[in-house]
């Protein structure tokens, strides 16, 4: 494990070979994860998810200044877009890999851009908490086109495969309140 | 042609005269658009840009709209912003706990008056020219008033129109046509069928809080079509993977049993239908798993329900249920997730989704609906995208002229339906039927031709 690296790399400003090194890691897992995604390895991307992941995107809203801060992103106990365990995620999995998964059987066309990589903080010896910004943009069967922005908030954690961590917790704020598009069969 | 100054409040839904005026749709060619008898519907119905606008007058215009439930907006002050129809309103709590609706638009220069989804407020002041309303709608207040405005001008005039509001069971409606039959008596013999969702307790339902919004570029028919009548899509093929996503690990799809035995209700009156299976539980462990189903048919809140209303059947039997009050209110009971259909043009929906439970349900049990009907009907939810895929491809294939050229079948279980079924009241067939979509197109036919409640009504 590479707990100084770590620690290193989350001061602000540290440009040290350790945080530089880190910073590098950490996008070149993200760039390697977009593409099991835009691949279609999604058996390898599932991969990545660790035994306690929660996946949560939750529902944006139009509010006014002064209650933005309290109502904006719908809370734990209310409505989201996604709110996954592993089972469930597992699930899903089954349904994408399923010749009777419709809505992406023929398969949908992405491309994950994730750029704005931050480490935040470091959680833990083996944990860091990480920000991103990303694009996704989807074509699917004859012209259907999507575009969808937004944050993710994430927990990676260290982990003995080839990618270095694994996801641990991944909460995505889409930059949407009404979702443009006819489902979100894709994942962020 | 004399212009009616109709700067009231009041509202009189579509307009008898407009019903003689338009030369693009007669009566004659609406009726033709639904055969019942031979069992063949025009899909025009779907993609005509005449008949939508007709469709918003005379329908959304005079039905009773699906706005949310009464626990969206507990205290006063409380509001939330939706749709009736392609007009946007203000649904609010008044400080006397009552409730009320108005059109959310200026009647200045028609800017909307209110801006965000909902929150909490103590009066509505419109972003253009200062304009202020107070919770019931009312303009209370108008910048340089005596400066600048002029001797006949009257504040009590200028609200924005308003629209009736009821209540049943915790869902609010409203309606815009004040001619328009109460709304208990527009749910007619339906009321029956929602009761397995709005009443299995004296507690009553709550919302599970935020409303999830997204778009399908279909017509909202295909939609309120298929709560209202169609089991048979999720019976053979559209929900498969569905299926396969909420089974137990290591459980294949061709170890689970569809059920086979169900029934589908008519309204005698009002377009409104339901479908559901009896008895074998598969497909509802599928969507909800294990905790929720048995929740659902075997528990303390399943004893009280069966009490409540009256029948072990009503109670735990029936699965996987399937609801639509016409137009544009659906919802699944058993898996709780309610929605209205908001017409967006003819080629185009948003779906506006939450989810109510029992009140007085343990929390983990609310925790789960909330969990299972996020992953199971909603944008990302693992059966409802297969929904949104099929309704996508109709409206699409229907850009061709000879599509649209082609009458559709609607022919199932024609002939079939009857009252007289000794556990369920009203018209009854078999679950896989289409019984209920003639209903609901009859329905929207008769509001689109028939100028008068005196006809329409039931
Ligand atoms: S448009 Fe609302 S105040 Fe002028
Ligand atoms: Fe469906």
């Amino acid at each position: 494990m590479i707990d100084e690296k770590m620690r290193a790399a989350t001061r602000q400003g540290d440009i040290s070979l350790e945080a530089l090194s880190l910073q590098h890691e950490v996008e070149q897992f993200y760039y390697r994860e977009a593409l099991l995604l835009d691949r279609h390895e999604f058996n390898d991307w599932f991969d990545l998810l660790d035994e306690d992941i929660r996946y949560f995107m939750p529902i944006r809203t139009n509010r006014t200044r002064r209650e933005q801060k309290k109502l904006e992103y719908t809370k734990d106990n209310e409505f989201a877009h996604f709110d996954d365990d592993l089972t469930m995620m597992r699930g899903r999995q089954r349904k994408l890999m399923s010749d009777v998964g419709w809505s992406e059987n023929p398969a949908s066309r992405t491309r994950h851009i994730v750029g704005n990589v931050l480490i935040e903080e470091e959680l833990s010896a083996s944990e860091l908490s990480v920000v991103s910004s990303f694009i996704v943009y989807r074509n699917r069967l004859e012209r259907q086109v999507d575009i969808f922005a937004g944050e993710r908030l994430d927990v990676l954690r260290r982990a003995e495969n080839e990618l270095g961590f694994k996801i641990a917790k991944r909460t995505i704020h889409i930059d949407q309140s009404t979702i443009l598009s006819n489902n979100l069969s894709l994942f962020f | 042609m004399t212009v009616e100054k109709t700067k009231t409040r009041l509202n009189i839904g579509a307009d008898p005269r407009e019903f003689q005026k338009r030369p693009s749709w007669t009566n004659e060619d609406i009726l033709a658009l639904l055969d019942e008898e031979d069992g063949t519907l025009d899909p025009r119905i779907y993609t005509d840009e005449d008949l939508y606008r007709l469709e918003q007058e005379r329908v959304f215009g005079r039905a009773w709209i699906l706005l949310g439930h009464e626990t969206h907006v507990p205290k006063p002050g409380d509001f939330l912003t939706t749709y009736m129809g392609e007009d946007p309103v203000i649904l609010v709590r008044q400080k006397d706990k009552s409730l009320r609706v108005f059109l959310n638009q200026c009647p200045h220069r028609g800017m909307r008056i209110c801006r965000t989804d909902g929150g909490n407020a103590k009066s509505f002041t419109c972003s253009y020219h200062g304009w202020a309303y107070d919770l019931g709608g009312n303009l209370i207040n108008v910048p340089y008033e005596s400066e600048a405005f002029c001797s006949d001008f009257n504040k009590s005039e200028w609200g924005p129109t308003h629209a009736r509001v009821e209540t049943y069971k915790g869902l609010v409606f409203a309606n815009w046509d004040k001619n328009a039959p109460t709304l208990l008596e527009y749910l007619s013999d339906a009321t029956y069928y929602m009761d397995h969702m709005l009443d299995r307790t004296p507690a009553g339902t709550e919302v599970i809080g935020g409303m999830q919004k997204w778009v399908i570029p279909c017509n909202w028919k295909f939609a309120a079509e298929q709560f209202c009548s169609d089991m048979y899509h999720a019976g053979t093929v559209s929900h498969l993977s569905g299926i396969e996503a909420g089974l137990p690990e290591g459980m294949e799809l061709s170890d689970t049993k569809i059920p086979t035995v169900g029934y589908q209700f008519r309204a005698k009156w009002g377009g409104h239908g339901t479908g559901f299976y009896v008895g074998e539980p598969g497909m509802m462990l599928a969507i909800m798993g294990p905790k929720v189903t048995e929740y659902w048919t075997d528990s303390e809140a399943a004893n009280r329900a069966e009490k409540h209303l009256g029948s072990a059947e009503r109670a735990r039997q029936l699965m996987v249920q399937h609801m639509t009050v016409f137009p544009t209110c659906s919802f699944l009971p058993g898996i709780n997730t309610v929605r209205t259909w908001q017409p967006r043009g003819p080629h185009e929906t948003e779906i506006w989704a939450f989810t109510v439970v029992d009140a007085d349900a343990p929390e983990e049990v609310k925790e789960e609906y909330r969990r299972q009907t996020l992953r199971t009907f909603s944008a990302g939810g693992v059966f409802e995208q297969d929904d949104g895929e099929n309704w996508v491809e109709i409206q699409s294939v229907l850009r061709g002229h000879q599509a649209r050229k082609r009458r559709f079948n609607i022919q199932m279980g024609k002939g079939r339906s009857g009252v007289g079924n000794k556990d369920f009241p009203g018209s009854i067939g078999y679950v896989y039927n289409e019984e209920a979509a003639r209903g609901l197109y009859r329905q929207w036919i008769r509001m689109m031709t028939e100028p008068s409640w005196e006809t329409l009504g039931p």
